[in-house]
């Protein structure tokens, strides 16, 4: 063992119920002082990887290292890890004190060692004021903290939170986000933290990993995955709200190649085969909106394209606002910083800036180039 | 359309108030969202419209009529529910017809009346189904129309779409935008969510405790909260909040924070000297890399990608102890900062509100230049 090794290692781990496969060849680092996310939709099997690192399953096939060993056979109370499972109970006949120095005791530890930890821990989740109450004292939060001051109750260099927000409301979440963060910077250790909330993963994350359908689809720093998706499934699942996405092909010859879809037709970069299906992905924040109808969807050489387009809804997030579009049968979501008026608006022009494209191929999802906009925006420097 | 006055209107449970001694109006035609956190009030506060509450003590009127002590049945109101109530084995149509049968209405009158909630809420291709056959964002629809089609003049709605998943939910506001442009009922609608507010309301009225801290048009109620509690709740993350100095100076007065270059002008009424808090929204703060007198230099800790590509800035600068101060840029100024190092911050004078020791906002306006904020 070293300590250059990864803390975590999943090595092929696959896990089936019967006919049920839910994990299909994991293969990951988790490397030692990151606060590592692996989010994914509900139900892709988030929590069976958790329960199989932490040791309360065995996997149908692949190896668990821990800490530069083998830890797939170690029984789950000596692989050391501190972990919030995503369905926590507390024991209601005991006081948080008591709860959340229970896993210390029966590790055998004694009430003086464990004192200092057990306060330090209700410290840090700001819980010291109720550690003398029982449980149905408190509010759905303060259980919350509790299940997670219990988990970090440790002496340990991993921490295991298995979606620990879920189901609160977005003010405590926004709370509680920076708590986590801060638990980190304090403790050092490396947190291994899932969710199926993207706006959270990606403003907890050092290193975001995406699980879908059984596999980890990408892995790498938020703002990589976000900038520059190696795929069009990660450009869908990593972003909110949603990336648009266009169907379109290929027109034209290699120096003067054309992407066409139902909206509009621009010049684009491509690498591999030079015809045939593509998808065009365009992030909200790129479609951008003024008020009054104009545009036809053709562009001169690196200009932006602009088209009327139909306003559905527009949802007032408070900072900004999500708007609904629709533009000859396609619905196309922007985001916008309250440049639009408010008000009574049922028409907007759409104007798009061809190198915010980027284009997969229809085939297999590879991120195969991107569209050629105005020269002083290079497209190499953007999306670095 | 009759407004709803609620008048000194007291819900007790014990000692605890769930609804405060609330004097308040929602004006007819129109849609109130009550919003607050769980345990505001809000629904005991609706309830008690319905006549499913007794009040502890206030009265509640109609227009010129009290119905304080009338059973729910005799308010003749609408009330759509979180979960939603519909009869299965009966189709989506005669879910809508059912109680206009009650109500001895021609058979004609009765069809045309739900044609015209069925068109309006999208729900033809479903008319003939079973609701049980349906998901349950549209079995929300069902209820909606049918609530909608018995034409009464006031409509609560509780949480509806607490329940139902993204794409309903959004097909669903849709729906209620539409069908509250067409029709003028005086409508109450419970929610914890902001957006959801923000986005269907006339006026929404905030509440905190038992009480409404604040009504106002949703971009006003954002953008003028009336104490912190306001600034806190209402955006995403919501407003910074940091200690500061009022003082007075040669018959001026001045405010002092660490955020702000020097002493900085201040206009208002009814001052006094002393601490005070100073709040901005994460928005609405400027950070660049590139030197500035009207900026504080600072450090940036880390950043984040949140809605819509923007950056969420986590900031430290001197004289804030370790408090951060949050910042919310446009995709374009997020991509030019490093992803940790020094920058300098700037708080457009404008933006900044400042509130008083019980957290209510001051009638104050910081700095006297105008200042011009680029985008």
């Amino acid at each position: 063992m070293t300590d250059s090794a990864p803390i975590v290692a999943f090595d092929g781990i696959a896990q089936q119920y019967k006919r049920l496969r839910v994990l299909n060849g994991i293969t990951l680092d988790i490397d030692r002082g990151d606060f590592a996310v692996i989010y994914g939709p509900p139900a892709t099997g988030k929590s069976v990887l958790m329960r199989i690192l932490v040791g309360l399953e065995e996997p149908t096939a692949g190896r668990v290292m821990l800490r530069g060993f083998d830890a797939t056979k170690i029984p789950a109370a000596a692989r050391n890890i501190g972990y919030v499972p995503q369905s926590f109970a507390l024991y209601p006949h005991l006081s948080v004190h008591d709860n959340i120095g229970y896993p210390l005791s029966l590790a055998g530890m004694s009430a003086h060692d464990a004192e200092p930890i057990v306060r330090h821990a209700a410290e840090m989740l700001r819980i010291t004021e109720h550690l003398e109450k029982r449980p149905d004292q408190l509010s759905g939060g303060q259980k919350q903290r509790v299940a997670i001051a219990r988990g970090i109750a440790k002496q340990t260099d991993l921490f295991v939170l298995d979606d620990p927000l879920a189901g609160l409301d977005f003010k405590l979440r926004e709370q509680l986000v920076e708590d986590l963060r801060g638990l980190q910077a304090d403790t050092k250790a490396t947190f291994l933290y899932t969710t199926s909330d993207v706006v959270e993963a990606m403003t907890l994350a050092d290193t975001l990993s995406v699980l879908d359908g059984g596999r980890i689809v990408e892995s790498g720093s938020p703002e990589r995955l976000y900038q520059r998706p190696g795929n069009l499934r990660s450009m869908h699942l990593v972003g909110f709200p949603p990336a648009n996405f266009l169907p379109a092909s290929l027109v034209g010859q290699a120096g003067a190649l054309r992407c066409r879809t139902s909206l509009f037709e621009v010049p684009v970069d491509v690498t591999g085969p030079l015809v045939g299906d593509v998808v065009v992905g365009l992030r909200p924040e790129h479609v951008r909106l003024s008020p009054g109808v104009g545009g036809n969807g053709r562009s001169r050489a690196g200009d932006g394209v602009s088209m009327p387009a139909q306003v559905l809804l527009r949802e007032d997030l408070g900072g900004e606002e999500i708007v609904y579009l629709g533009i000859n049968g396609q619905s196309l979501t922007a985001v916008d910083r309250h440049q639009l008026p408010a008000g009574e608006l049922p028409e907007a022009t759409v104007t798009v800036d061809p190198a915010d494209l980027l284009v997969f191929s229809a085939a297999n999802g590879e991120l195969i180039g991107h569209g050629q906009g105005k020269a002083d925006r290079a497209t190499g420097e953007r999306h670095a | 359309m009759p407004e709803i006055r609620v008048e000194r209107l007291l819900k007790s449970f014990g000692s605890l108030h769930a609804v405060d001694n609330v004097t308040f109006e929602f004006p007819d035609a129109s849609v109130t969202c009550l919003l607050g956190p769980s345990g505001c009030g809000k629904t005991t506060l609706m309830r008690m419209v319905a006549g499913l509450e007794h009040p502890t003590s206030g009265d509640i009127f109609f227009g010129d009529r009290r119905v304080t002590d009338l059973p729910p049945r005799k308010r003749e109101i609408g009330m759509v529910f979180q979960y939603p109530v519909v009869y299965k084995g009966l189709s989506v149509r005669d879910n809508i017809e059912l109680p206009l049968k009650s109500e001895k209405l021609a058979a004609t009158e009765r069809k045309q009346r739900a044609n015209e909630v069925i068109e309006l809420l999208g729900l033809g291709p479903s008319a003939d189904k079973d609701p049980s056959k349906l998901d349950n964002g549209t079995r929300q629809k069902v209820a909606v129309a049918r609530e909608v089609a018995r034409q009464p003049q006031i409509i609560l709605f509780d949480e509806p779409i607490t329940n139902v998943d993204a794409t309903a939910k959004l097909q669903l506001k849709r729906a209620f935008k539409e069908l509250t442009k067409r029709l003028n009922q005086t409508i109450v609608y419970v929610t914890h969510d902001q957006t959801e507010a923000m986005t269907l309301a006339d006026r929404i009225a905030l509440m905190r405790d038992g009480k409404i801290v604040q009504c106002d048009a949703p971009r006003e109620l954002y953008s003028e909260p009336a104490d912190r509690f306001g600034g806190w709740f209402l955006g995403n993350p919501g407003m910074n909040f940091f200690a500061a100095e009022l003082a007075s100076a040669d018959g001026a007065w001045q405010l002092r924070s660490p955020l702000l270059p020097g002493p900085t002008p201040v206009d208002g009424t009814n001052l006094r000297p002393g601490p005070v808090t100073l709040g901005i929204r994460p928005e609405q703060v400027r950070v660049t890399t590139r030197r500035s007198a009207e900026a504080v230099p600072g450090t940036l800790l880390r950043k984040s990608i949140q809605i819509g590509g923007q950056y969420l800035l986590v900031l430290m600068a001197e004289g804030l102890g370790d408090q951060t101060l949050k910042a919310k840029v446009t995709p374009e100024a997020g991509l030019l900062l490093p992803d940790a190092g020094d920058v300098w911050i700037r708080l457009p004078h404008d933006r900044v509100f400042l509130f008083g020791e019980d957290g209510g906002a001051l009638a104050a306006r910081v700095g006297t230049v105008h200042d011009k904020v680029p985008a």
